[in-house]
Order: structure tokens, then sequence, then C-alpha cells
């Protein structure tokens, strides 16, 4: 079909309804895969997605199909029409505003196939030498060109052609019957400039690995210090993350609901939002706007709440670009000094934790990490558990590194932290 | 066209080398209603087609978004130049794999009558009255529908010829208060199982007896403290088992990763366990009852049989693909599966369960002096070490053989080697949960079974 969206959205407004949406996305991933040590697998993959959203009486519905001939779309249109008039009516529900048409473009259009597989060969030549005990379970680079389109009823007309590059790496250090913990990477990258093992945290956590194949319990149980790794922080700046967002806070069940604009982390952290920067970013967001960059936490104040267009209409405050996309701004102490300053504590490489719960309590095992004590690494530790609050976590850092990590889609620093249970 | 309709056999001649042909179709609906308002009302489908050919001991794999000959026709064209590419720089010289000639149909669509969206909408609008006109004080409440639909046919050059359907529902409750002191406090519960709404779910009223347990719980929950931290004597009851055997065990024992250098690559035939324990992962039936997951024909177009992974103790083997079979020169299990149609099928679970043993789930809370009885789960890891990890949402302690207060939300952990040493009580239940997806470079469904077991455990808390 020639025009799927125009076609959608010509039948949507006939079927009767109000407002009509169309967001299309289309896929292409080449990958390379390794699997233990050995490249495996070649895969090209196509897949699209055409999305409708339609609001009759204030009532909407959602529906995605992947064929895109006449047929499908009619009998889509219809599907959709039943779903919304089910519905209950809200006048929240809404489409994007009218806005002037923009188109964007990032990154390599097609895969550099002969590029990948010699990065491939020469990383896996790389781990050989340097790091003959440790096995690649699962090793992929991708390139995949991503082509997303939204009209709408209001007249917006939005498209963005990205491409970009991805590399995840899985893996475990194993000498006779002793094992590592397994640790894994994911780097998003705008070309294929650079080995894989200068990218990112790689060669770091290759090291880390063999270093993990021997490990030791904690002397007792303590309550002192977390060095948190570029790898690991996504897992504990989540619970602040996801509770600025619409549905806790529209359920009024969000810990920083009345927190806007007040003190909710150390006065040295600050958390942005970047999607227009980055190889892992995005151009527009998935309710119809053109993506900005945003500052949340600046100095340790919260400066917004991630509300999409139906939240911030919910809500009645100011929408705001939403997307995985965060960058953490670097701190004016190095690792080192970071490390000096620890009586007792932990740097934990990985988290593998509980969902915190609805007041930020959480509880995990702290996974590749490593025992500190006077100011100095001790050994690497296993069956450790790392207990607290992460409202807590984030107001007692005290200290925030120079050097940072950058994953393509996020950037973040190492960060120290205090009053963290250690079992 | 759907996945049945398309003739893959029709496609043998153009095989180069060993050939999997998928066509697939998921299909899910997701509405989600917070404190009475519909915020999400999704419905989804994405189907397509690919081919995954073996040439040289490497694989060249192709999906296209489309169900029809001009399209299977493409997949298996860029599958087979994939193949050619990388055993052109990579080959292994390996040219067969093990076969099996598989053939089965089997189709768990509801003969019910299809309830319409409205229908579905009122039954949640309903249930969330009720709970809402019993429950007034609650701080919040969603209810949530999720379901899915799988529908596969597969052909492969070995002859096999399989299609399936398998559906999946769920209402999910989410009830939130706030405790004295202004902090929120939530518990959330998934009720159904495997098959269509019309063939999981009556009357809404009819949920209401479990959703007041779960309102009941989450009062004890509002009050709760936190556990003390460190190892300490449990009682895990048969909804946990599950879990435990996921990702304790289960995980260690795929034979992917133990290729990668999980600990369970040197045991077989060792004590793992006490030998109160043996655990299973069943294909399709366990005690003439069709499982959450059945899985008759797996994606590599292998017939699925149970795959023993710890009998009286004692350490069997491992859930293979063709590969693993291959390499460690064992029988092939059946447990290939893959998520969507662009997707290649990996070594994954079916349905995980410990097996029950002769105790009664009274006596050994009784037996516990000092410990917690732990009854829900929430998320999991696994690890090549066995250490895994399972989130705590609902527990109690247990004082002198009593249960006391309820605990705030924990995690679990141990290295399961060690821990299901201290296993010394089995339940005589059998419990089945069919809300499991697990996460592996792909999500996929999963079903878990198990009694209650008596051990010791670390706890996180303060």
């Amino acid at each position: 079909m020639q025009d799927p969206i125009g076609y959608s959205l010509q039948r949507m407004q006939e079927r009767g309804f109000d407002k009509a949406q169309v967001l299309r996305d289309d896929h292409e991933k080449a990958e390379l895969q390794i699997e233990f040590n050995q490249p495996s697998l070649l895969r090209s993959a196509k897949n699209t997605a055409l999305m409708l959203t339609g609001v009759t009486q204030d009532k909407e519905g959602t529906l995605s199909v992947n064929r895109q001939t006449a047929q499908a779309i009619d009998e889509a249109v219809d599907a959709l029409w039943e779903s919304a008039l089910a519905s209950l009516p809200d006048p929240a529900n809404d489409i994007a505003k009218a806005q002037p048409a923009q188109s964007f473009t990032s990154g390599e259009r097609e895969p550099d196939l002969a590029t990948m597989y010699d990065r491939l060969d020469e990383f896996l030549v790389h781990c050989g030498q340097h790091y003959p005990s440790v096995t690649l379970g699962s090793f992929n680079i991708s390139h995949v060109r991503s082509v997303r389109t939204i009209a709408n009823s209001n007249g917006v007309s939005l498209k963005s052609e990205r491409g970009y590059y991805s590399v995840m790496s899985m893996f475990t250090a194993k000498e006779g019957t002793d094992v590592s913990s397994f640790n894994f990477t994911a780097v998003s990258l705008a070309n294929l400039n650079r080995p894989i093992a200068r990218t990112a945290t790689v060669e770091r956590l290759l090291k880390s690995a063999v270093e993990q194949i021997r490990t030791r319990k904690i002397p007792h149980k303590f309550t002192g210090a977390l060095i948190i790794t570029p790898d690991c922080l996504g897992a504990f700046i989540a619970f602040l993350l996801d509770s600025i967002s619409g549905p806790p806070l529209i359920a009024k069940t969000s810990k920083y609901r009345d927190k806007l604009g007040t003190q909710v982390a150390y006065p040295g952290l600050s958390i942005r939002t970047e999607p227009l920067d980055r190889p892992g970013g995005f151009h527009l967001t998935d309710d119809g706007y053109p993506a900005t960059n945003d500052t949340i936490v600046e100095k340790g104040v919260l400066k917004t709440f991630l509300l999409n267009h139906y939240a911030s209409r919910k809500l009645a405050m100011p929408r705001v670009s939403t997307g995985a996309v965060y960058v953490v701004d670097s701190g004016d102490v190095s690792f080192a000094q970071m490390v000096s300053g620890v009586d007792e504590g932990v740097i934990i490489g990985r988290f593998s934790g509980g969902q915190p719960n609805a007041n930020g309590d959480f509880s995990g095992v702290a996974k590749n990490s490593y025992y500190v004590k006077d100011g100095e690494i001790q050994y690497p530790i296993a069956e450790t558990m790392v207990s607290g609050n992460m409202v807590d976590l984030l107001l007692n850092i005290n200290a925030i590194s120079r050097e940072r990590a950058d994953f393509g889609t996020q950037s973040y620093p190492w960060i120290r932290t205090r009053g963290v249970v250690v079992s | 066209m759907t996945p049945r309709e398309l003739r893959l056999n029709a496609f043998a001649n153009r095989f180069d080398g060993y050939t999997e042909l998928r066509a697939q179709c998921n299909a899910q609906t997701s509405i989600i209603m917070l404190n009475g308002d519909v915020t999400g009302n999704v419905r989804s489908s994405s189907s397509g087609i690919s081919a995954r050919v073996f040439k040289d001991g490497v694989w060249g794999f192709a999906a296209r978004p489309a169900l029809s000959e001009e399209e299977t026709l493409a997949v298996i064209a860029d599958a087979t130049r994939n193949a050619r590419f990388l055993a052109g720089r990579a080959g292994r010289g390996i040219h067969t794999l093990p076969a099996d000639r598989a053939l089965h149909e089997v189709d768990f669509t509801t003969r019910k009558e299809r309830k319409t969206r409205a229908q579905v909408l009122d039954f949640l609008r309903e249930l969330d009255g009720l709970i809402h006109a019993r429950y007034p004080d609650l701080k919040s409440r969603v209810v949530q529908l999720a379901d899915l639909d799988m529908e596969k046919r597969l052909f492969n050059s070995d002859g096999s010829d399989a299609y399936s359907f398998v559906a999946r529902s769920l209402v999910i409750v989410n009830l939130a208060y706030e405790d004295d002191a202004g902090r929120p406090v939530a518990l959330y519960k998934a009720f159904g199982g495997r098959g269509q709404f019309e063939d999981v779910f009556a009357a809404p009223a009819e949920l209401m007896e479990k959703v007041d347990v779960l309102h009941r719980h989450l009062l004890d929950k509002k009050d709760g403290v936190s556990a003390r931290a460190g190892v300490h004597d449990v009682v895990m009851d048969s909804e946990l088992a599950g879990i435990l055997a996921h990702e304790a065990i289960g995980h260690t024992t795929e034979a992917d990763l133990v290729q990668e250098g999980s600990v369970a690559g040197d045991r077989v035939g060792q004590q793992v366990a006490s030998a109160l324990v043996s655990m299973v992962d069943f294909a399709h039936t366990h005690d003439g009852e069709t499982l959450p997951v059945p899985v008759y024909v797996d994606d590599e177009g292998v017939a699925a049989k149970d795959t023993w992974l710890i009998k009286d103790g004692v350490l069997q083997g491992f859930m293979h693909n063709k590969e693993s079979a291959e390499h460690f020169a064992e029988d092939m299990t059946g447990n290939a599966r893959a998520y969507q149609f662009f997707d290649e099928p990996l070594i994954r679970m079916r349905n995980t369960a410990i097996l029950p043993g002769k105790d009664r789930l009274e006596d050994m809370i009784a037996s516990v002096e000092d410990g917690y009885y732990l009854m829900w789960p929430s998320n999991g890891q696994a690890d090549t070490t066995s250490e895994f990890m399972f989130g705590i949402s609902l527990g109690y302690e247990i004082k002198n053989g009593r249960l006391g207060r309820a605990i705030t939300d924990t995690a679990i952990s141990g290295v399961a080697f060690d821990m299901l040493k201290t296993v010394t009580m089995v339940s005589d239940e059998m419990n089945w949960g069919c809300a499991g997806m697990c996460g592996k470079k792909q999500i996929i469904p999963v079903g878990m079974g198990g009694p209650a077991i008596k051990c010791r455990i670390h706890i996180g808390g303060e």
C-alpha cells in the first residue's frame, strides 16, 4: 500500500472517531552473534507496526498491527472502534496537539556487515589473548535502521529516520570448577570506529569477571558505604524516575508526588534526559511529539515530572519528553579518592534485586562486587545482600566521580552513598 | 492468511541444508483500570514468517512481517544467504544436527462464544466496582487484564510439521494503602492462567473471594515489620516453590548456560540437594493435567519430553536444543522456544517444578522456632554460580511455631546447591503458577510449580 498512514487516518475519521492518530514504526535489523566464543548466527529481520489511536466521546482505544494492507487496516479500524466504544470516557484522552511538520535523520542508514564482522572477530581475538578464562555466552553486534512516522487528525506530521549500532555482551569466567557470576553490558554506537573492547566499561568488566572467579563472603554484617558503578547506577535511580512518571502520580502512591522543586538528592547530583544527542536516543516520542532534552534533577532538586500527553492532562501539569535516555553529571572526585574515603563498604557491579516496594525499600544481591575496608579494595565477594531505601540512598550520596562511562544511551559516573545494610 | 493456513511443507524443495520455517502470530490485550479510569486500552498483533538455515556449524536467520508464499520464499533466500556469509568466514565444518520428525497439532482456542470488547470491559469495570464498594478506603486500586495468544506453525527439513495455539489470560489486581506514617504499602496478585478469557474467567464476583484474601494480607502488611537481614529458617509456601525451581536450579541446568560455565556442568550425578528434593521440567502434562505452558513440539521441530533435573537430590541432566544435545552427546529434550516470529529459538524452560513430598504445611510452620513464612514472590534472577535471588512481596514472621506479624517487601538469596541441601520438609501440595514471564534475551511465558519447602535461606532487610 502506498500510504497506509493516510489511509488509516481517513478510515478512522470515516468510522466516526473525533480524534485519530497513527504511529508507524519500521525496523530493519542486521545482527551478528557469538555463542561460546564462536560466531554462531547472522540475522536479517524486518518488522513494522502500525499503531492506531482513536478517541470518540472522550473514550480511547489503541490498536497495533504489523500488516498494512487495506483489508488489514479496515479490520483494525473496526476492532479499534469496538475497543474505544467499550471503554470509559475520560476528558484526559487526547491525541498530540497541532504542531509544525518536522523530519529528523541521524546515523548510518545501512549496516556495514564487513566491518561488523571484523569488529566481532577482533573482539574474539582480544578476549582469547587477554581473558582466556572468559566465555562469551552470548555476544552480538547489531545495526538497526528505524523509521518512525506520526500523523494525526490535528495535522501533526512528523518523521524520523535513525541508524545505529548496538553491542550486547553476556559472559562468565571459569577456571577448573570455579566460576564467576555472569555479567553483561550493552552499548549503543553511532559507528564502529573503535574496537568493542574500548567502548563503555567492556574492558573493565572482562577484567572483573576473571577476578570474580574466586570470591569470599564479607566478614560480618555492617551498615556502610555503597559505591555504585556506572554499570548498575540505572537500578538505583530507576525508583526516582519511575515514581515521577504518570501512573504512580495519578494513583497518588508516588513518594515524590509533592517533591517538585525540593531537594530529593545530594546537591551534587544532576540527572538529565538527552534523547536528541545520543546514538541510543530518539527523535519522536510515543505520544506524538518531537523529543526534547530536559533536566530532571538539578543539583539535587527535582525540576520536573516525566509526564506524557495523557498524564499531563490528567494532572494538569506540563508535559515533558519521556524515554529512558538518561545522563548523570560527573562529579569532582576521582574513583580512587572515592574508595579511599570508605571505612567499610561495598563496590557494587551488578544489583540482582527485588523490585523496591512503593516506599522505596529494597533488598538484593551484590553481584560482581568488591569488599572495601579502611579505604582499600579488599577482595571480590559473593553471597552478600544489600538493603536500604531508594529515597534515602539518593539523599545520602556523598561523592560523585569525575570519570563517567558512556553506554551510548545512558552516561553514568560512579556514585558513593552511605547507610546501606550489608549482610 | 494465518499461520495455520500457510502450507510451509510446500517450500521443502527450496531448502539448502537443515532449514526451519516458522509462521507465527502473537496477539495481546492490555487493559488497565486505575481507580476506575481506563488508563490503558491496547490491543496488538504481530505476525510474520522466519527461516533459519544451518550451514557448516553456523546459522543464517531471516524474518519478515507477512504471512504469504512470496515472503516465505524471501526469508528462505535471506536466511540461506546469511548462513553462507557466516559459514564463509567462520564455518566449523559441522554438517549435521540430531534429527527428529514430530507431527502434532494442538489448539487451545476457546470453544465458547468470544466475548465482545464491551463485555470484557464490563467484567473489569464490575470487578473494580466490587473492590471499590467493599474497600472504599484504599489509596489506589489497579485492575489490569493481560492476555496473550501465541499461534505457531513450524516445518523443518527433518519433516517435522507442528501447529499450536496456546493462550494465557491474567487479571492482575494491585491494591495500596498508606500506613500510619503516610508511606505507601502495596500488594498485587495475578489471577487466571492458561486459556482464552472465556475459558479462564466466569463472573467478577467469583474473583472477589481471592481479592478478599489479597486485601486481608495487605492490611497485615500495612502494619508489617522489616525482616531481619541474615540467614534464617523459613517455610516457603507452594506459591514460591515454582520460582525457586525456575531461578535456583532451572536456569543453571539450561545447556547453553552450562556451556557458558554454569556450576551445574560439573555436578551431574552428584548430590546437589536434600534427598527430599526432586525436580522436573515438564513438557506439557503432569498428573493427567495439561500444564500452564504446554509444549508438544518445540520450535526446532523436536518432540518435547519431560526433563528430569534432580531426582532424590541427585543432579540428572540438562535441558537441550539440537546443538547442545549434539555437544553433550545427550538426547534432545524439546526445550528450544522463540517468543516472536523474528526471534530464533533459545533453550527455555517450559513447566518447571519441584515434586511434592509428604509433609503438611501446618506441621512445617509449627516446626520453626524463629523464622519466616514466605508466601508470594515478585521478580527473580539466576546465575551461573547457582546463586539465585527473588523478591518477596508477602511473608510473615514465625515465632515458636506460630505465624506472627507480616513483613514488608524483601528479597531472598542463596547458592542453590548449598541451600537445597538444607531442605528438611516438603509439603504434600502441588501449586502451579501461570503468570511467569522469563527474560533471557527474549521474554517467554513459563509455568512454575511445586510444594511448600522448609529450608534455611538468606533474607535481606534491616
